[in-house]
């Protein structure tokens, strides 16, 4: 249903694959001729299971969500099912087509060849990367380790080698409490429950070069913060790519005294030179890495020393696969894992499930409040339990095959897809164009 | 209740049972260690030598894995730190451990045997359908060389280690090149392809004009061209020809092939799988893919070390070539196939076919591992 919908708005795309595989003359000379799938050469290593459907679902808890979540739902004709998430924000249609580009690829397949899929859904598109279609991978291969799971009767932390700490995954939560009385009661929530760190946003917005004033309270902002919270919690500050580099090197060098950490997305991130110029002028530990796709997009930062803490998100970088890789040449060079999480559900529990199995693994985050909000009430209406809320400091790790949970279809009804909408924007007092 | 309703009913319940068959826990929750033990064993005329451990859970479930030598000190800190652990949390290893690429190997083995599949199924594969394999020839020059050639042609591979003539001095000359230009002539002669296996035995200037000399008869890869020294040293040799360059041999920690990379001066790593088993070799695949390069793991132990190497390689995107210990003697092979048995070893056109049982897929037969004990 989902698929024909967006065949008759998308156009025709799909149009030679369903007519038999057969391609239609190319006038350019570079298309390969039509050769028989490679999966041909598995015969009887193949595992017995088949995939025999793919669903897509927009989910918008507000009708005007500029983040609507996108979830996968594989099919195999065992009657096994599993769930991905390929959340994008600002950008679900183009996911959704996306996850649907991978459809006659994916039905027939061998939902156990993760790996092999996911090299044949990255490498054969040609184009490789981007956010889109990373999305997309990451939204099927989440899938496709929950469905390997449940086949093998195994959570998906065991299969790749986990628990390393078997009291769950050590976690942080958002705050913006800025005053003294917030960040005293913040310290006393977080003693009584046993959260350990907190995430908090720079304050304000900043220009290309910046002015005394505004540097002085963008310091005296995270040293009140040290200052209420105490030096035995941590404290993480994302700069969100608000600074330029000339500002962010003035920030983390006058705030070294604070040991925040690590400070985030000091920059924006096409330009690794740029980071690595930040990060050397300061011992802050530098994190980043959530708007990366496959390890191949992390490879540079890595070699060149620019980061502390790489925080790739399970729901672009590729999935599993693509977390689980990202992570191992970062602990090649000693850079520890912090992965984003600021989708929904299915991401965030998927990306726990690889924390537990990974040496180089520091700290998860999710885009909550020590207080549950309506989101996280409606997560637990969703799957029965309160994903992604810590116990003790840590998310507990579930003892179920896969990714440990159930889903239907008939709960998220409820939220149908509002729409792709542009996320929010934010200009200077002149009206150019903020990062934000 | 009607007949339809009661087929009805009787479908429904088959499928249940087969989605409950299919999502039921296997045994997981008893897969605690609870004892590790050594078996060290060598070949008996070539002398080749490795460990093997041995993994058992509470519940009796048992894997094998090989390592390098291990002292009873190295066991007994391992089994203090594994005793109690469940199998699967394999990613926790020691990597300081000597015994570490043996228990990765065992571990994955256990939870394979678990969960009733094929380690390269656990690990999300197969990505490929065989495994190209590769022999090194002993037997040195002329003669010696082409009888070893034409051996591992008999044994099915279609390609081979070719060690480079011993150096006489620290500075070789003309004579050293035309030799090996005649050794590559005999391979080429059998229609087999070669890795010049410098075994890290020239000098860099001497590696340097090899690789040069050697570069327009289009060897597989030219490895261990030097011992690893400097980075700088290696990136000259990497620049002064368009050989492909594989090192491993001497690499202790992951870093080393990231410094390769980021020099350019790697080609075909080399991780030994003996040292960082099927995990660590997949995190080092990991790296070396974001660089297009290859992996090759280095293998110079016994026959349950080839099974990992071979489910490792069906894991992998970016696995290449594995090399296969060929022993020239009879007996050797013979204690190999014993060990594990005949088939695992067995190339045919240039590949090995994947072990395809639980775990392993290998069945180790302790009587051999006591009868070659290596005292």
């Amino acid at each position: 249903m989902q698929r024909r919908g967006f065949l008759a708005l998308g156009g025709t795309g799909l149009a030679w694959a369903a007519g038999g595989g057969r391609r239609p003359a190319d006038l350019c000379g570079c298309a390969l001729a039509p050769q028989p799938a490679g999966s041909n050469a598995f015969g009887g290593l193949r595992s017995g299971v088949t995939i025999s459907g793919l669903k897509v679902f927009g989910v918008s808890l507000t009708r005007d969500s500029d983040r609507p979540y996108v979830f996968v739902k594989i099919e195999t004709d065992q009657g096994v099912v599993g769930w991905g998430e390929g959340t994008l924000e600002g950008k679900a249609g183009a996911v959704m087509a996306c996850v649907n580009d991978f459809h006659d690829f994916l039905i027939g397949a061998d939902p156990m060849q993760v790996e092999h899929l996911w090299q044949s859904m990255y490498v054969q598109s040609f184009y490789r990367a981007g956010p889109v279609m990373g999305s997309a991978i990451s939204g099927i291969d989440q899938a496709l380790w929950d469905i390997r799971g449940k086949i093998l009767g195994m959570p998906v932390y065991k299969l790749l080698g986990g628990p390393i700490d078997a009291r769950g995954v050590r976690g942080y939560y958002h705050t913006n409490a800025s005053t003294r009385d917030e960040l005293a009661k913040l310290r006393e929530t977080a003693i009584q429950q046993g959260v350990s760190c907190f995430k908090s946003g720079i304050p304000g917005y900043y220009e290309w070069i910046e002015t005394d004033a505004k540097i002085r309270r963008a310091v005296a902002s995270l040293e009140m913060m040290r200052e209420g919270l105490g030096p035995d919690i941590d404290i993480a500050i994302d700069f969100h790519a608000k600074t330029s580099p000339s500002v962010a090197q003035i920030l983390v060098k006058e705030v070294e005294p604070l040991n925040l950490l690590f400070i985030e997305e000091p920059c924006p991130p096409e330009n690794v030179a740029a980071m690595a110029k930040i990060a050397r002028h300061s011992t802050t530990p530098i994190a980043t890495g959530e708007r990366l796709v496959a390890s191949y997009g992390c490879r540079e930062l890595i070699e060149m020393g620019a980061i502390d803490i790489l925080q790739t998100d399970i729901n672009h970088v590729g999935g599993v696969t693509g977390l689980w890789k990202a992570a191992s040449l970062a602990g090649i060079s000693g850079v520890s894992m912090a992965p984003h999480a600021c989708e929904g559900p299915i991401g965030g529990l998927a990306t726990l499930h690889v924390d537990a199995a990974l040496p180089n693994f520091l700290v998860q985050e999710i885009c909550g409040q020590v207080r549950p909000s309506a989101q996280d009430k409606i997560w637990e209406e969703w799957l029965g339990f309160p994903a992604m809320r810590m116990v003790d400091g840590r998310f507990p790790l579930r003892d179920r095959p896969g990714l440990g949970f159930d889903l239907s279809e008939a709960s998220l009804a409820k939220y149908p897809f509002g729409g792709t909408r542009p996320m929010a924007r934010a200009f200077h007092e002149d009206g150019s164009v903020a990062e934000w | 209740m009607s007949m339809v309703m009661a087929r009805r009913r009787a479908r429904l319940e088959s499928v249940l049972a087969a989605q409950v068959a299919a999502v039921a826990p296997a045994q997981t929750a008893a897969l605690e260690i609870d004892e590790l033990r050594l078996y060290p064993v060598r070949e008996p005329v070539s002398g080749r030598a490795w460990t093997v451990v041995r993994v058992r859970t509470r519940s009796g479930v048992v894997g094998y894995g090989e390592c390098a030598r291990a002292s009873s000190d190295d066991l007994a800190a391992a089994q203090r730190f594994w005793a109690g652990r469940p199998a699967t949390s394999y990613a926790s290893a020691l990597a300081d451990s000597p015994l570490a690429g043996a228990i990765d190997m065992a571990l994955l083995d256990i939870v394979g045997k678990a969960s009733k599949a094929p380690v390269y199924r656990l690990l999300g594969g197969p990505t490929r359908s065989k495994a190209r394999a590769f022999a090194s020839i002993s037997g040195a020059g002329g003669a010696g060389t082409a009888a070893g050639v034409k051996d591992a042609i008999e044994a099915g591979y279609r390609a081979v280690g070719l060690p480079v003539p011993a150096p006489a001095a620290r500075n070789q000359g003309q004579a050293y090149q035309l030799e090996l230009r005649k050794l590559v002539e005999t391979v080429r002669s059998q229609a087999a392809d070669f890795v010049l296996e410098g075994e890290g035995l020239l000098t860099p200037g001497d590696a340097a004009s090899v690789g040069a000399a050697i570069q327009s008869l289009h060897p597989l890869w030219f490895d261990e061209p030097t011992t690893i020294g400097s980075l700088e040293t290696l990136r000259k040799i990497a620049d002064e020809s368009v050989a492909p360059l594989g090192f491993g041999r001497d690499i202790r920690h992951a870093g080393v092939f990231q410094d390769l990379l980021r020099a350019g001066s790697l080609d075909v790593a080399r991780p030994d799988i003996l040292h960082f088993g099927i995990t660590g070799s997949r995190r080092i695949a990991a790296l070396a893919e974001t660089y297009y390069v290859a992996v090759a793991p280095r293998h110079e132990g016994g026959p349950i070390a080839t099974a990992a190497a071979l489910h490792l390689a069906a894991s992998l995107p970016n696995f290449f070539i594995q090399h296969i210990p060929l022993p020239a003697a009879g007996e050797d092979r013979a204690m190999r196939a014993q060990l594990a048995g005949g088939d695992l070893e067995r190339v045919k056109d240039g590949f090995a076919s994947l072990p395809n049982g639980p775990g392993l897929g290998i069945t180790v037969n302790e009587a051999v591992l006591e009868k070659y004990h290596a005292a």
